[in-house]
């Protein structure tokens, strides 16, 4: 009996642990995390998203997912976020898409900067042809990392694009600021 | 269980075998609730009439508790879906997600449910007497495969035994208990794989393999199985014409698509719920027919 207690014990400490190191948010409380007003002097990032490519290759994507492709392709303009201490590709892209209420899910983990981007605005990889995912550019270049593991400093501009063709569409059409 | 006990299997075994082919194959590739749905009370209702209260509650035991793992499991891992219920890390557990869980768990427990009914249906000289003219090593093989679980059932009950009669089995604690079952378990696993070679080589000595090899099988095709084979492949040629015209189609993703409710899908989903529910309509039939024939004497 006495060793029933003890594991039992410890089986509900480790759903504990689990439960506590989970952060749980009401739908309410996910979207009212704003990011701060920007204050002269601040560092700042921009941050834009667009899927136009998906134009290009309009007959592979899944019919379902056409009214969350906006007309323009640019699900968000360029955008300018406080950077605060240690801010990564990842934790910008998070807070965009908090205060602009764009649909987002990654895998992996933030702190361990395995973070993944499956899909924004409810296309994901793999949506548009076997070639498509969601890849991000710095400064108008592609990076050897990963979102979370990628350090920003003042005034980078971040694209998050679309890509119908394992980034080669990206490379081939430039980054806006080329 | 006899044979004699569940009507459904006096059918000639080539019926059975066409009809749970078919109802597992629509099972498998649909996504429709309706369908999986009409799937699993099939399964449910043939189960409940065809087996005792006790096995039928043992039964429950494991199924809900399954069903409940399987629907939660996917929304915790999938955070597709537009409609989010609340966030874990900064991910969207949503509505649409649980929702998909539902129906996979539906769609699980129909399919072992049905697969449960196959095997007590179809025993093993029915297999032999199908696939044994066309492939006596495929007839073997799925016969020993199918035997498996109630062989296994019954040497699990053996072994205990005699781990408790050495006094082995300790069951003052719930984990020593859980560590006495797993002994067994090990012990059980490595007398299926050695019984298993020990009856394969048995059986190619025997020459069970051998060409011109000839099978004694009782059974006939009557002019009931005749409907019967007629009935399931129409029913099945209807759900199948439904679903490749598209009518059963269901999306769960990025939002839930509508049940379709034209005339089409209507009959689509008729066809496919007659399908699973004959056995069990079989079942009651031939019950009913007895119970007046008998009071009548």
């Amino acid at each position: 009996m006495k060793k029933d207690i003890i594991i039992t014990l410890l089986i509900i400490m480790l759903c504990a642990v689990f439960v506590l190191t989970t952060d749980f948010k009401t739908v309410e409380e996910y979207y009212l995390e704003n990011a701060e007003n920007i204050k002269e002097g601040d560092a700042t990032v921009f941050i834009s998203i667009r899927c136009d490519a998906i134009f290009d290759n309009a007959e592979k994507l899944e019919p379902d997912l056409w009214e969350f492709v906006p007309e323009d392709g640019v699900i968000l303009a360029k955008t300018e976020y406080v950077l605060r201490d240690g801010d990564t590709v990842f934790d910008i892209l998070v807070r965009a898409a908090k205060t602009h209420r764009i649909q987002m899910e990654y895998s992996g983990s933030p702190e361990a900067r395995t973070t993944y981007i499956e899909g924004i605005s409810h296309v994901y990889e793999f949506s548009c042809g076997e070639l498509s995912g969601w890849s991000f550019l710095v400064n108008g270049e592609l990076t050897q990392v990963g979102a979370s593991a990628y350090k920003l400093s003042d005034g980078d501009v971040i694209e998050w694009v679309y890509t119908c063709d394992l980034s080669r569409d990206i490379l081939q059409g430039g980054g806006t600021n080329e | 269980m006899n044979r004699n006990d569940i009507a459904f299997a006096r059918f000639h075994p080539t019926v059975l075998f066409f009809y749970f082919f078919c109802l597992i194959l629509f099972t498998v590739f649909t996504q429709n609730p309706v369908l999986l749905l009409s799937a699993l009370c099939g399964g449910i209702l043939f189960c409940a009439v065809t087996n005792t209260a006790k096995k039928n509650l043992a039964a429950a035991k494991l199924y809900v508790p399954m069903f409940l793992l399987v629907s939660m499991t996917n929304p915790i891992f999938s955070h597709s879906g537009a409609t989010p219920l609340f966030f874990m890390n900064d991910n969207p557990v949503t509505l649409e997600a649980l929702l998909c869980g539902v129906d996979l768990a539906v769609q699980v427990c129909a399919v072992m449910l049905i697969c449960g009914a196959f095997s007590r249906v179809m025993e093993s000289d029915k297999l032999l007497a199908l696939f044994g003219k066309l492939s006596p090593r495929l007839a073997t093989v799925l016969s020993m495969a199918l035997r498996f679980i109630p062989l296994l059932k019954r040497k699990w009950g053996e072994i205990c035994e005699a781990q408790r009669a050495l006094g082995y089995f300790r069951e003052e604690s719930f984990f020593d208990r859980i560590a006495s079952y797993a002994r067994v378990f090990s012990a059980l696993v490595t007398w299926a794989l050695e019984s298993s070679v020990d009856t394969a080589a048995s059986m190619s000595a025997r020459g069970y393999e051998l060409a011109g090899k000839k099978h004694f099988s009782l059974f006939r095709f009557t002019r009931g199985d005749g409907i019967m084979l007629a009935l399931t492949t129409a029913l099945s040629a209807v759900t199948l014409f439904g679903i490749l015209l598209g009518k059963a189609d269901f999306d769960f993703y990025p939002r839930i698509s509508e049940i379709n409710t034209d005339i089409f899908a209507i009959i689509t989903y008729a066809a496919f719920g007659t399908l699973a529910l004959l056995p069990f309509i079989f079942e009651v039939k031939e019950a009913l027919k007895w119970k007046y024939l008998r009071s009548k004497i």
